[in-house]
């Protein structure tokens, strides 16, 4: 598989970039959705740390996958009705400002409520805002509404690309997967 | 501030009238504020509520005395719940220690800075702390600033899970920036 993309197909570096973000993403949801329903405690405080650590390596990769896609354009997509490559381009261009805006509402929030980010205790990272009570609970409430935001696009994405599989059968997915054909 | 503090400063300002210089002061003074670690991060938190009383004359440093007393249910971390945490059972003990005290006698120069050897009494275990400030009078008023550093686990601060130092370090830094009034004339010779 080439390392960057072809006119066919993702190459292995935007495709591993990929994946690694949807792993990271259901590691997030679930230490999120964990974290959002223990009282404050050990487990608690080891959750979001762990928590926040993989959210600012989302962040990282993020960074890396719109240098990359910046400077390796995309394969163009299968032909399709106007709407629909509209309809691609939208959720495209929303799912990359949420892997950008969780993460950095997420540490917004941490510096509101005075709970500084380390990734992985290697390196304390910069408070982005000063500590505020008020300013802590409105960055809660959105990177909540984000992540459910989040949670419905990545759903429509991968609803859209199971239907070019095996509904418009044109191979859409192949051009993400290592197996894929080239 | 509990009649048991104000009775210690008295009692200092009695003890301190040989002559040497008095100060005096409460959380309306400065910050005390402290820097912990939490999951490899540093944060800081204060007390709102705490009592300086500083008898001290750099002529005559063996004749000085400084005393702390704080208000541990007034630990400020700006967050309620880690608030509530610390006041516990597990940390601060506050219901059983409402006070933790520093008292130091011994001083020494180190530079432009002075060290204080004394005693922090914290959940109710004593163990030898050194402070290190700096002082300058400016008017009436003597500004005063430094640091200390001690373990918490030394205090039995942060019990059972709490005790693993990855998650919470076991190195505590206190700080403080003061800027002390004189010590009330009734209470001079």
């Amino acid at each position: 598989m080439p390392i960057r993309n072809t006119a066919s197909r993702y190459g292995s570096v935007a495709q591993a970039l990929h994946w690694a973000v949807v792993a990271l993403l259901i590691v997030q949801f679930t230490l999120g959705k964990i974290a959002d329903d223990l009282p404050l405690g050990f487990d608690k405080l080891v959750t979001l740390a762990r928590h926040k650590s993989f959210g600012i390596t989302i962040l990282a990769l993020a960074v890396i996958r719109l240098a990359w896609r910046l400077g390796n354009r995309p394969p163009p997509p299968p032909p399709m009705p106007g709407w629909q490559r509209v309809a691609a381009n939208l959720s495209h261009a929303a799912l990359y400002t949420l892997l950008f805006a969780m993460p950095l509402t997420g540490w917004m929030m941490s510096s509101a409520s005075n709970y500084p980010v380390s990734w992985f205790g290697f390196a304390q990272l910069p408070d982005l805002v000063a500590p505020d009570r008020n300013l802590a609970h409105d960055l809660e409430d959105l990177h909540e509404l984000l992540s459910t935001v989040l949670l419905w696009v990545a759903a429509l994405h991968v609803l859209a690309a199971l239907k070019h599989q095996f509904v418009d059968r044109d191979g859409l997915l192949m051009r993400m997967l290592p197996w894929g054909k080239p | 501030m509990s009649p048991r503090a104000i009775f210690a400063c008295l009692a200092l300002l009695a003890a301190g009238a040989a002559g040497a210089a008095a100060w005096q002061g409460d959380q309306a003074a400065g910050k005390l504020q402290f820097i912990a670690t939490q999951a490899g991060a540093k944060f800081t938190g204060g007390f709102t509520k705490f009592r300086v009383c500083f008898d001290f004359d750099p002529a005559k440093p063996a004749d000085g005395r400084l005393d702390v007393t704080v208000v541990t249910a007034s630990v400020d971390t700006l967050d309620d719940e880690r608030d509530a945490m610390l006041t516990g059972e597990d940390f601060l003990w506050t219901s059983k220690h409402p006070e933790a005290r520093f008292h130091a006698e011994k001083f020494r120069r180190e530079g432009k800075r002075w060290r204080a050897d004394g005693e922090l009494t914290l959940r109710g275990i004593a163990r030898p702390v050194t402070v290190r400030f700096q002082i300058a009078p400016s008017g009436a008023v003597l500004t005063m600033k430094g640091d200390a550093k001690f373990r918490r686990l030394a205090f039995g601060v942060g019990r059972g899970e709490w005790e693993s130092t990855e998650w919470i370090g076991d190195e505590v830094e206190v700080r403080f920036d003061l800027r002390l009034p004189p010590a009330p004339a009734a209470a001079s010779p």
